[in-house]
């Protein structure tokens, strides 16, 4: 059995975005040693998400602009308020509810060394609150 | 457009593995976020669409122990990244202020000051430490940028940073620019009439002490104050600082955007009245 965990930083460039993380977890996978099994990836801030969807541009807009209408940036949030253990005003409560109804982690199966996904699943890093430097987490489990 | 108030505090490439550095960020400046690579904090300034930022040190070694950087590592931040704007920062204190002051503006091309009565410990009208620091700064055409308003940092005194005592600086040190930071926050009344009376105080924006930038902005610039006297009166007199990374830049930046400011105005708070006190 082998159980390999690598993190893996992402930059995002721009308040909210989409990043397809697809290369970098079948990089991992493929450099894991792990021949068939199964690969967990999550991201590490609750300001974030990890989703699984068609890897198409108007999709990524789509997806953004619903989960900010869903959950506008202004509202009554009482994370609005000074939090002593930060050191700063919390106002980026709509960050954190857009993770969770976005999800934060995705699984995958692995054979022959290769992710098996529909071929038109993709896997997004989903900034919310950017640009940061934001870290993910993959670990590759198998024979 | 330029942000007139940031702190290097969590620029990964300046702390690095310094123990020292790192407590100042979390202990001494109270910020527990993640320190970031520098390229974060250009992309910050990108999304909120400001070109240039100035960089605010606080020399508070005598009262803290430890300075909330200093002149050199701005200088060299500075100097290395034309983006930057770098102030200096010198403890009134210190007998060697005024000398050291006009070294580090020389050797570091500094383009103002940052003073905070709060963290370094000083009242702003002690004559015999404060004044010789104030005609240095005059003379080199410094403008100097005191922190005012309430502290976030620990052991701090909000009543270090009533802003009626800089009337008496003002009035004493007609050719010396002022600015006020955090809008002097709760004294904004006392701000705005400073800055409406003298023609050498101005205020900056930098002002978040609950609730969403955007609520807070326009509680203080169309509550506190009509945003009327902003825009016909005092529309010379503000510039535009986030204080980050206290706050994000972007979040700031909307915020004073989203006051419904004339185009003129916001050009003049953003940009224009910054690049008449830098000389820039």
């Amino acid at each position: 059995m082998i159980i390999k965990l690598e993190k893996v930083t992402v930059v995002s460039r721009k308040d909210i975005e989409a990043i397809d993380v697809t290369p970098i977890v079948e990089d991992v996978v493929k450099n894991s040693g792990v021949t068939n099994g199964m690969v967990f990836v999550y991201t590490m801030h609750t300001s974030s998400g990890l989703i699984v969807t068609e890897g198409i541009p108007c999709l990524e807009e789509d997806i953004m602009n619903y989960l900010s209408k869903i959950v506008p940036e202004e509202g009554n949030y009482r994370h609005q308020r000074y939090l002593d253990f930060d050191g700063r005003v919390g106002f980026n409560a709509d960050t954190h509810i857009k993770s969770i109804l976005g999800g934060i982690n995705a699984f995958f199966s692995i054979e022959n060394k290769k992710i098996i996904k529909g071929s038109r699943q993709t896997l997004y890093f989903l900034e919310f609150d950017g640009p940061l430097e934001r870290t993910i987490c993959i670990q590759v489990m198998g024979e | 457009m330029i942000d007139f108030h940031t702190h290097p505090v969590l620029i990964r490439e300046v702390i690095g593995d310094d123990p020292d550095m790192l407590k100042v960020t979390r202990e001494i400046f109270d910020i527990g976020n993640n320190l970031m690579p520098l390229e974060i904090f250009f992309l910050q300034m990108d999304t909120a669409g400001i070109e240039k930022a100035v960089l605010l040190p606080i020399d508070c070694r005598k009262s803290k122990g430890l300075p909330i950087s200093t002149s050199e590592i701005v200088g060299k931040l500075s100097r290395e990244n034309e983006r930057f704007i770098g102030f200096a920062s010198v403890d009134p204190m210190d007998k060697d202020a005024p000398k050291r002051l006009e070294e580090d503006v020389k050797k570091w091309n500094l383009k103002g000051l940052k003073l905070s009565p709060a963290a370094q410990g000083f009242c702003v009208t002690d004559k015999e430490n404060t004044y010789p620091v104030y005609e240095k700064a005059s003379s080199l055409k410094l403008p100097v940028l005191f922190h005012m308003g309430m502290s976030w940092e620990p052991g701090t005194k909000i009543s270090q940073g009533t802003p009626l005592p800089l009337e008496e600086v003002a009035y004493d040190f007609p050719n010396l620019n002022i600015v006020i930071a955090h809008f002097a926050w709760p004294f904004v009344d006392v701000a705005a009439a400073l800055s409406w009376k003298y023609k050498n105080i101005y205020i900056d924006t930098s002002a978040l002490y609950f609730d969403s930038p955007k609520e807070f902005i326009h509680y203080v610039m169309n509550h506190q104050l009509p945003v009327t006297l902003i825009e016909r009166s005092l529309r010379d007199k503000i510039v535009f600082g986030s204080n980050y990374p206290r706050v994000e830049i972007k979040n700031m930046a909307n915020a004073v955007r989203s006051l419904g400011l004339s185009e003129g105005c916001l050009k003049l708070i953003f940009k224009e009245n910054a690049e008449r006190l830098l000389g820039i």
